[in-house]
């Protein structure tokens, strides 16, 4: 974007007199932004007068987008432009929803709106859908409440998450509505505690594994503990089965295996290579390719795709419909200016929120890079980290870093730079919401 | 043979200069030192649960995690995500901590 000088000289100076009076400076960078103020004794940060101009439009409020608009933002100044669009009022954190089932976490402490992005960043908000986009002009056309609209941008961030491939029995809402998946944290969390909390005692509850890339990789783990802890305390001689289509445990595999045999030995039993093929919603039944299991309680998680907004911009390229992309900057490999980042990518890394905020962070640094005549940063490092309760007061924990190998031109673990905790503990338990509250301070505000 | 190389070189190298005067090179580090924020906060300015690393001194952060790297102890998040890093990279990381304000 052109700026007329005075113009950039005005906004020079608003931001030298932010920074004295120590209140955040704010761009009209949108219809949207000019209703906003900043709140008053909102600590809000400085943004640097970088000399970078342009416009970029974000779409997807998650761990991945909202990072990457704030530090485009935090980053590139007052200059550059940026639009957040998201079709929900409120992003409902993934994070921590398994603690939502045995009620330790309720659903309002989840929920993690953008309006510190708009007061404290500047950052314009649309509310809605984006359904179409021009290469060419490159326009973004959005559909609101109050009719279509038409975002311009120089770059596209697209971070819209994952979607389902459905197995044949849970095609209709109904089947679904029988069947939570709660791996999109939401109504259907609340729907899968609430099943569980009506569930007979002695019942069994049957959950299942999706197969491999799929969102979260010890989340499903995870949920089994929670739930079997839950279930020993208040529904006793219930059991836990989990049906995972992945041939092992795909992530945490010494602290799960601690946790299935030991800690809820004789709760959880745990059913390798069982990919689902049918489920009979009405009757509580699971078809896998090692039998069928029946339920009071089914909680399938399906097949991860890619969402149907990639394909629809032209790039899901890759296995899924999911879209592969240069990790040097996300930029997709199919549509040039268009940058894909968090679970909707396809790179070797988890998807997983916390490191889909990293993505969104190499992300903006590479477009401020590129808006200002450069390249991306040749040597990227992103980390994956998360905290897992095991029971409804031990946690454990994972880490890895990734470093860009530029022979395979692709994020690689570090060597020796991954590991899980030796064991549960309370104190992993207490890291877990420290850690929670900084990544969504680092996300969101 | 060779000056053909030097002067893809020498043309290279204007072409990299030019390309950090269009806009303002980032501080280095900072790309590096953001793999941190989420736990630590953004810039290091954290809550202080986890270590408030903003405006620490360069040498005492380098010192910590060069001490966790050499630990590699098995079960400690910093000792094991401290590998993840070359020494050159720990030294970009403390010294852009230590230019953050508290």
């Amino acid at each position: 974007m052109i700026m007329p000088t005075d113009r950039r000289r005005f906004l020079a100076r608003l931001a030298a007199y932010c920074a004295a009076a120590g209140v955040p400076a704010i761009t009209l960078a949108d219809d949207d932004d000019r209703r906003r103020r900043p709140r008053p004794g909102t600590q809000a940060p400085t943004l640097p007068v970088t000399g970078l101009s342009g416009r970029v439009v974000v779409v997807g409020g998650g761990m991945s987008g909202a990072a990457a608009a704030k530090f485009l933002r935090l980053w590139g100044g007052s200059g550059v432009q940026v639009t957040l669009v998201e079709r929900e009022a409120a992003y409902t954190s993934n994070i921590l929803s398994n603690l939502v089932l045995n009620g330790s976490v309720q659903m309002p402490a989840l929920a993690f709106d953008h309006g510190k992005l708009a007061s404290a960043y500047g950052i314009g908000l649309v509310r809605g859908e984006a359904v179409a986009a021009d290469p060419v002009a490159r326009t973004l056309t959005v559909a609101t409440a109050s009719g279509p609209r038409t975002l311009a941008f120089d770059r596209l961030v697209v971070a819209p998450g994952i979607d389902f491939d459905y197995p044949e029995g849970l095609a209709t809402p109904e089947a679904q509505a029988l069947v939570p998946h709660a791996w999109k944290a939401g109504a259907q969390t609340a729907a899968l505690r609430d099943r569980i909390r009506a569930m007979p005692a002695g019942g069994t509850f049957v959950m299942t594994v999706p197969p491999a890339p799929y969102r979260c990789p010890p989340g499903p783990y995870e949920r089994a503990c929670v739930v079997a802890d839950w279930l020993k305390r208040n529904k006793p001689g219930s059991k836990v089965v989990v049906l995972d289509a992945n041939p092992a445990i795909t992530a945490e595999r010494e602290t799960f295996t601690h946790a299935f045999g030991v800690t809820h030995a004789g709760v959880i039993d745990y059913v390798p290579d069982a990919p689902v093929v049918r489920v009979d919603a009405p009757a509580g039944t699971i078809h896998t390719g090692m039998g069928a299991f029946r339920g009071d309680v089914l909680n399938v998680i399906p097949t991860n795709v890619g969402p149907r907004l990639l394909a629809d911009l032209g790039l899901a390229n890759a296995a899924r419909g999911f879209a592969a992309v240069d990790v040097l900057g996300y930029e997709s490999t199919a549509m040039p200016g268009f940058h894909v980042i968090g679970d909707a990518s396809a790179t070797t890394q988890p998807k997983a929120g916390h490191i889909g905020n990293q993505e969104g962070k190499v992300c903006a640094d590479a477009i401020l890079r590129i808006l200002g005549g450069g390249a991306p940063d040749p040597a990227p490092v992103t980390n994956s980290s998360c905290y897992s309760p095991i029971t409804a007061s031990t946690a454990s924990w994972l880490t890895a870093v990734f470093a860009y190998d530029p022979a395979t031109r692709t994020m690689k673990a570090v060597p020796g730079a991954s590991g899980e905790a030796r064991s549960a503990s309370k104190d992993h338990y207490e890291d877990m919401f420290v850690w929670f509250r900084t990544l969504m301070g680092d996300t969101f505000a | 043979m060779k000056k053909t190389i030097l002067i893809t070189l020498a043309s290279l190298g204007s072409a990299l200069a030019g390309a950090q005067q269009a806009g303002t090179p980032p501080p280095p580090g900072r790309l590096l030192a953001s793999n941190c924020f989420q736990c630590h906060g953004t810039d290091g300015r954290g809550d202080g649960t986890f270590e408030r690393l903003a405006g620490k001194s360069a040498s005492d952060v380098y010192g910590e995690l060069r001490e966790m790297k050499a630990e590699n102890k098995r079960g400690e998040i910093m000792t094991i995500h401290a590998l993840g890093y070359t020494d050159a990279q720990l030294r970009a990381i403390a010294d852009y901590f230590s230019k953050q304000t508290r």
